[in-house]
């Protein structure tokens, strides 16, 4: 118990870091707020005036202290620019973009965890130098290439799948509770909507996913690497276990501890990266609300995505090494 | 009795439908779906300056006077009739009985005098525009009075801007932060269509307004969806795959292809947002030099941008002022001459010179007239070294003498069809970077200034157009800018769109109140 409360303190702690530095970051890059907020020929004195209300005027660690003081109080802000409360932005852009996130992960781990099993199993084989060629060369691909071509090839001249947007165009007045269109057509038994979704998640999960499948692959690849060589692999291929047996039951069981952390600061990564997808396939998300707020320098909005961001990041790291910890009888041991 | 005569008329008009109620009565019929590369910021009417704001609120709401797509003038809309005082110092304003907001409350002189009130208790921006705007008064629940601190000639045409409100449902709403959070999200208009969704990162829908006051005649569409579609290559997939009817941002190379494709159409709208290089005039630098800035005026080849950077979709310009304007007077501004600009080059001992530029790198078309720039003055000695930036830190570079960089690519938007929205906007002294406003080259030049205020002062058209032939006369000599192009505002539309027309009073808006599909 020890540990989990460690780890949780220095997640916050991280926080807070990233949290000053994106505030000060801000305000250096912005430029003036007060001057997008005043619009053209608004004259010096309306610029001033508007200053004061935002409370540019007053020195950078005063701002600071007030915003850090409000968060604490549960309040993001409002946002200079959508009036809106920040806090319920977002809570409006998150569930597209995670939902986003969530399917680009799922592919991530359905390639990366038998593609790097099997590497490992037949390492150095023709099979192992083929799939890492591939893979290599899916990582070195520019993200926005592959999503523009395969919105033009797959969507665009087959046919196969929507072009762009969340859903199509019949279903574009469906809501639900939750947020999640997957999850709220489920509740409502809606099979159509929850299709139409999904297809529409298709290939902008790819996308995201191919920049991380390469390192999903090779990391649970020489995790595995590691376990095969260990003693109870030949103990157990000495008393005769089934190589299926061996691969599954021991080695993958064992080996994908590793490979878990490292998917868990994917999972953050990979909401940082939503943006380019999402603008290339038209999608609502935290992607699009951060590209708008910078470029109208709506630091409070700006600092509220990295925040959100950066908490969706420990928190899966969070879960995924306490995850680790409870599978890990070592650590018990040591802790 | 006039209550009475109204509900009389009312009847009337209501049998009247009924009588031609069926295939006569026109019924707004299908869904037009627009692309647009920028998400709004909010739907708050103060905010109207924003083009992404703008072409969602021009259906939405209604404003007392309005340029019709296609015109340079305003013409009535919730005013029927107008009378400005002999001084100058007010305007009163005859508004229509029969306007309905869209809640079905009608629309009177109260609701303008809110609107009024309240963009300037919220500082809206839309105000900045009305010049010596002071106040408005009701007279009578039909007639309303705007009064200002001196003449203002474009006050009729910066109106176009200001969308009536209604009162009734905003004032609640006003809490201390003069209803800025609600109007952000809700719509409070009499326009021909309702906002009847709103997911700014997505989409916005609009739907026709069946008690609309100006009718229903003619082809019109039931339903308008704007989407954002950042990606030009999206746009076009959609435009391609029948689920955009416009789209605006394709790449120039997709509009040219799409010109002779039949399913398609691109309309080239009148050029009215110029492209400059505003050259630092108050620089303690090369650019102080007005001889300097005339070699770099003779350095840039305002033809080749427009052939191979536009590619011949817009016009070339002529000085400042888009070319047609009134007051456009040819010949102010110095042209292209490479040689000429060597010859100053070497007779000063300028080779070697580095400069700096500013630029915004996601609009390729300032990306490209930087390039061309650059390569021009390679050619004769001068190093051009180039920034890009975001819009809000290079307006921010602009605030100070020190900061500003010896040119800055920035396109001025007139909100008006009239020589003050872009003379005054770029060359005022009053506005300069260092006083927040848009005029990047510092340019203080109190001829200048003393002669945009009697033009803006007066309400004879022809006395404006020879004041402002001296403003671009006086501009020109001191070479403060370097206008780079006059780009068409060009959109690509699906075969079966009818009526877009480009509005120059409200440029990157649609028209689609008068659009209707075949």
């Amino acid at each position: 118990m020890n540990y989990a409360l460690q780890r949780i303190a220095f997640s916050i702690l991280s926080l807070f870091i990233l949290l000053l530095t994106t505030f000060l970051l801000s305000h250096v890059m912005a430029g003036d707020p007060a001057l997008v907020a005043a619009g053209p020929n608004a004259g010096a004195a309306k610029i001033e005036a508007l200053r004061k209300e935002m409370g540019l005027d007053q020195p950078l660690f005063v701002q600071f202290g007030i915003y850090v003081g409000d968060i604490l109080r549960g309040d993001l802000g409002t946002s200079w620019f959508t009036r809106q409360p920040i806090a319920e932005d977002l809570l409006r852009e998150l569930p597209p973009s995670l939902e986003l996130v969530l399917v680009a992960m799922l592919i991530n781990l359905a390639v990366s965890m038998p593609l790097g099993l099997l590497t490992a199993r037949y390492a150095h084989t023709r099979f192992d130098d083929a799939v890492r060629l591939i893979v290599m060369a899916g990582a070195g691909l520019p993200v926005f290439w592959v999503a523009i071509l395969l919105q033009q090839i797959v969507a665009g001249n087959w046919g196969l799948l929507p072009i762009a947007g969340r859903v199509s165009f019949a279903n574009r007045t469906f809501q639900g509770p939750t947020g999640f269109h997957l999850v709220d057509s489920l509740l409502a038994g809606n099979i159509p909507v929850f299709l139409d979704t999904l297809s529409h998640l298709v290939l902008p999960a790819f996308a995201l996913a191919l920049l991380f499948t390469a390192v999903g692959v090779r990391i649970t690849r020489t995790s595995m690497i590691n376990e095969f060589r260990k003693d109870y692999v030949t103990l157990a291929r000495a008393k005769g276990a089934g190589e299926g047996r061996i691969m599954f039951r021991h080695v993958f069981a064992n080996g994908a501890t590793p490979a878990l952390t490292v998917f868990g600061m994917q999972f953050g990564w990979m909401l940082g990266a939503t943006v380019l997808v999402e603008e290339i396939f038209g999608r609502p998300g935290i992607g699009r609300y951060a590209i708008k707020a910078v470029t109208q320098s709506d630091i409070h909005a700006v600092v509220a995505v990295v925040l959100v961001v950066g908490i969706v990041f420990l928190v899966a790291n969070l879960a995924v090494d306490i995850l680790v910890y409870v599978l890990s009888p070592r650590k018990q041991k040591a802790g | 009795m006039r209550s009475l005569g109204n509900l009389v008329s009312a009847l009337a008009l209501s049998v009247a439908g009924l009588a031609l109620a069926g295939p006569a009565l026109a019924q707004p019929t299908g869904t037009l779906v627009i692309a647009d590369n920028e998400t709004p910021e909010n739907l708050d009417p103060a905010n109207a300056t924003n083009s992404t704001v703008n072409e969602l609120l021009i259906g939405a709401y209604d404003a007392l006077v309005q340029f019709t797509a296609g015109e340079t003038t305003v013409s009535p809309r919730l005013a029927t009739e107008w009378t400005i005082a002999e001084d100058g110092l007010s305007y009163t304003f005859k508004l229509r009985d029969d306007v309905k907001f869209h809640d079905g409350t009608p629309l009177t002189a109260e609701d303008v005098k809110f609107t009024f009130d309240r963009l300037q208790a919220a500082k809206g921006n839309v105000l900045n525009d009305l010049g010596p705007f002071t106040g408005a008064e009701v007279i009578d629940p039909y007639t309303v009075k705007l009064n200002t601190s001196a003449p203002f000639g474009p006050f009729l045409s910066a109106l176009s801007r200001i969308y009536i409100v209604n009162k009734a449902l905003v004032e609640p709403h006003m809490a201390d932060d003069n209803a800025r959070q609600w109007l952000a999200v809700n719509d409070a208009g009499s326009g021909p269509y309702v906002i009847t969704s709103y997911a700014p990162t997505e989409a916005v829908t609009l739907k026709a307004f069946p008690d609309y006051w100006g009718g229903w005649e003619g082809n019109h569409v039931e339903e308008v969806v704007f989407r954002y579609i950042t990606e030009p290559s999206t746009q076009l997939s959609l435009l391609k795959s029948g689920e955009v009817h416009i789209a605006p941002d394709i790449t120039v190379e997709d509009k040219l292809a799409l010109q002779s494709d039949p399913n398609f159409r691109v309309d080239v709208g009148a050029a009215a947002t110029p492209l400059f290089f505003m050259l630092n005039t108050a620089s303690s630098g090369p650019t102080g030099n007005p001889e300097f800035r005339k070699m770099l005026s003779m350095a840039f080849d305002r033809q080749l941008h427009l052939d191979t950077v536009l590619m011949g979709l817009g016009t070339l310009p002529d000085g400042p002022l888009p070319v047609g304007w009134l007051g456009h007077t040819p010949g102010t501004e110095q042209g292209y001459d490479l040689e000429g600009a060597k010859a100053l080059v070497e007779a000063n001992g300028w080779a070697g010179t580095k400069l700096l530029v500013r630029y915004l790198p996601a609009i390729i078309e300032e990306q490209r007239a930087v390039e061309q720039l650059q390569s021009n003055l390679a050619e004769i000695g001068i190093t051009l070294e180039a920034e890009g930036m975001t819009w809000p830190a290079q307006a921010a570079t602009t605030a100070s003498l020190e900061t500003t960089a010896d040119l800055n690519v920035t396109y001025s938007f007139p909100s008006f069809p009239d020589p003050h929205a872009v003379l005054n906007t770029v060359f005022n002294g009053a506005l300069t970077g260092t006083k927040g406003g848009y005029n990047w080259s510092q340019y203080d030049n109190p001829a200048v200034n003393d002669l945009l205020a009697k033009a803006a002062a007066s309400a004879d058209p022809a006395e404006r157009a020879a004041l402002y032939g001296e403003v671009q006369k006086l501009v020109g000599a001191d070479h403060a800018a370097i206008t780079v192009s006059l780009p068409g505002s060009t959109v690509a539309l699906a075969a079966n769109v009818e009526g877009y027309v480009y509005n120059v009073a409200h440029h990157n808006t649609f028209n689609y109140m008068d659009i209707g599909l075949k």
